[in-house]
């Protein structure tokens, strides 16, 4: 009976306790959090692409209102400049043609030359199209989340791309979403190389719209306009998918504006170029998934 | 005197509500926001929301509560798990500590309120953030994502109040 009302009183002046440090013990709780984080990523990202597979149909939902106020908004914009665009669209498609006719020389061109050679032509690059439900608008990090995962084929590394350029790459994959790092992000590092000249470099990102080259060679020449490509160097991305436009170059830093244009990022494609990246999150069933390259 | 159906869904309504809300302007936060300064600097609605119902219904908001909104808002916006959720904790402390000097004031002292509390929430978001990515980040995105939330919060107090009225009106 005492014993009882020891652990009576025992308990009681133990929930004081907790109720008097709760606040405490939850900040606590949010570092330990933020420490596991930190040193254990594969759990935090198990459980973070478990939310984020629940949450995607309803960011799904949402996302569709905010889409179509998006639409109104770039429509009504459009509409103030209709003459413009058409000038300009006029100019661009008489470029374009010029350029269709040099794209027609240089395929005949080619198809000749591959007859000379047994060429063995790459792997063939498979697409998935998926729809951006999120995009949390950080000043902190810059990533999106599709619709599509790893029950549609999406596996991490895989390079994201819109219709101008490379977008980024998946990082985190669910069973229906996947998370994109894009490539502004300040943890975005791409090889790459300037189109005109080869030279090599690192394109890193730092939260910026416009990410900045480094690891460039000593006397490498560059200038604002230059195309930027990937290198396929590392393994990631394969060579030559379009990335950005010099912007400017100055004494520290250069900086490249990218081709893909971030506020109408509705669809993306997804690129398996079968490419074994640096990233095997999921070697067995990606391996046993994948085929060998011809 | 037992309550009525409606009163009791009206009781629930109202001590939903903030939760309801804070978790609507959670996904809201995440969902694609194609306006060219705000897909850098979206306003910070999770932590206006925060502020306000510690401010005026703090026991429908329990800090347990907003530590699970921070780790939401952390696993959907893709930072760093804890960040978010240390930093609401802190806001809500900071409310409850001052609300004898907050409740019942005019509302350019609240907004004051807010404009400290939301200065602190930035600063650690930028500092945590920093020091667990291990390289210092631009502030200038998170300094206007600070202006832009500080300067909707009196839209969003409104439409937060006017949840509260409609909810014991209704």
């Amino acid at each position: 009976m005492a014993d009882r009302v020891k652990v009576g009183q025992l308990t009681a002046s133990l929930r004081g306790l907790a109720q008097r440090f709760a606040f405490g013990l939850l900040v606590l709780a949010a570092f330990a959090v933020m420490v596991i984080g930190k040193a254990d990523t594969i759990i935090v990202e198990r459980v973070r692409t478990a939310v984020v597979d629940v949450a995607t149909p309803v960011l799904n939902v949402v996302s569709r209102p905010v889409q179509s106020v998006n639409d109104a908004l770039a429509e009504a914009h459009d509409l103030l400049e209709l003459r413009e665009e058409l000038a300009r669209l006029r100019e661009e498609n008489a470029r374009l043609m010029s350029w269709q006719s040099v794209a027609q020389r240089l395929e005949a061109e080619n198809k000749a030359l591959r007859s000379f050679f047994t060429f063995r032509s790459g792997p063939q690059a498979t697409f998935i199209t998926a729809r951006v439900v999120g995009d949390a608008g950080s000043a902190f990090v810059r990533s999106m989340l599709l619709n599509a995962g790893g029950r549609d084929g999406v596996e991490n590394g895989q390079a994201v791309m819109t219709s101008d350029g490379l977008a980024g790459r998946i990082t985190e994959v669910g069973d229906s979403s996947a998370r994109v790092l894009l490539i502004t992000d300040i943890n975005s590092r791409i090889p790459v190389l300037v189109e005109r000249t080869r030279d090599r470099a690192v394109l890193a990102g730092d939260n910026s719209r416009q990410p900045r080259l480094t690891l460039m060679p000593p006397g490498m020449s560059v200038e604002p306009g230059d195309r930027i490509v990937t290198s396929g160097h590392g393994g990631t991305y394969p060579a030559g998918l379009p990335v950005g436009v010099v912007a400017s170059v100055g004494e520290k830093s250069v900086r490249v504006e990218p081709l893909v244009d971030w506020t109408r990022l509705e669809f993306v494609r997804v690129v398996d170029f079968g490419i074994e990246g640096i990233l095997p999150a999921t070697p067995a069933p990606a391996a046993a998934r994948r085929q060998p390259l011809p | 005197m037992t309550p009525s159906f409606g009163q009791r869904l009206d009781r629930l309504g109202r001590q939903l509500s903030p939760f309801a809300i804070c978790m609507l302007l959670i996904l809201l936060s995440v969902a694609p926001l194609r306006v060219p300064v705000l897909s850098s600097a979206a306003p910070l609605l999770p932590l206006m929301a925060i502020f306000h119902f510690g401010l005026f219904r703090p026991a429908l908001l329990p800090p347990w509560l907003v530590l699970l909104f921070g780790l939401l808002l952390d696993l959907l916006a893709g930072s760093p798990v804890g960040v978010n959720a240390v930093v609401l904790l802190m806001v809500r402390h900071f409310v409850e500590a001052n609300q004898r000097f907050l409740v019942d004031k005019p509302f350019p002292v609240i907004w004051f309120g807010y404009a400290l509390a939301s200065a602190g929430a930035v600063a650690g978001i930028w500092a945590l953030t920093s020091f667990l990515f291990w390289m210092p980040i631009d502030p200038r995105p998170a300094i206007l994502q600070y202006l832009i939330s500080l300067a909707l919060y009196p839209l969003a107090a409104w439409v937060f109040g006017r949840s509260q009225s409609t909810a014991r009106a209704a």
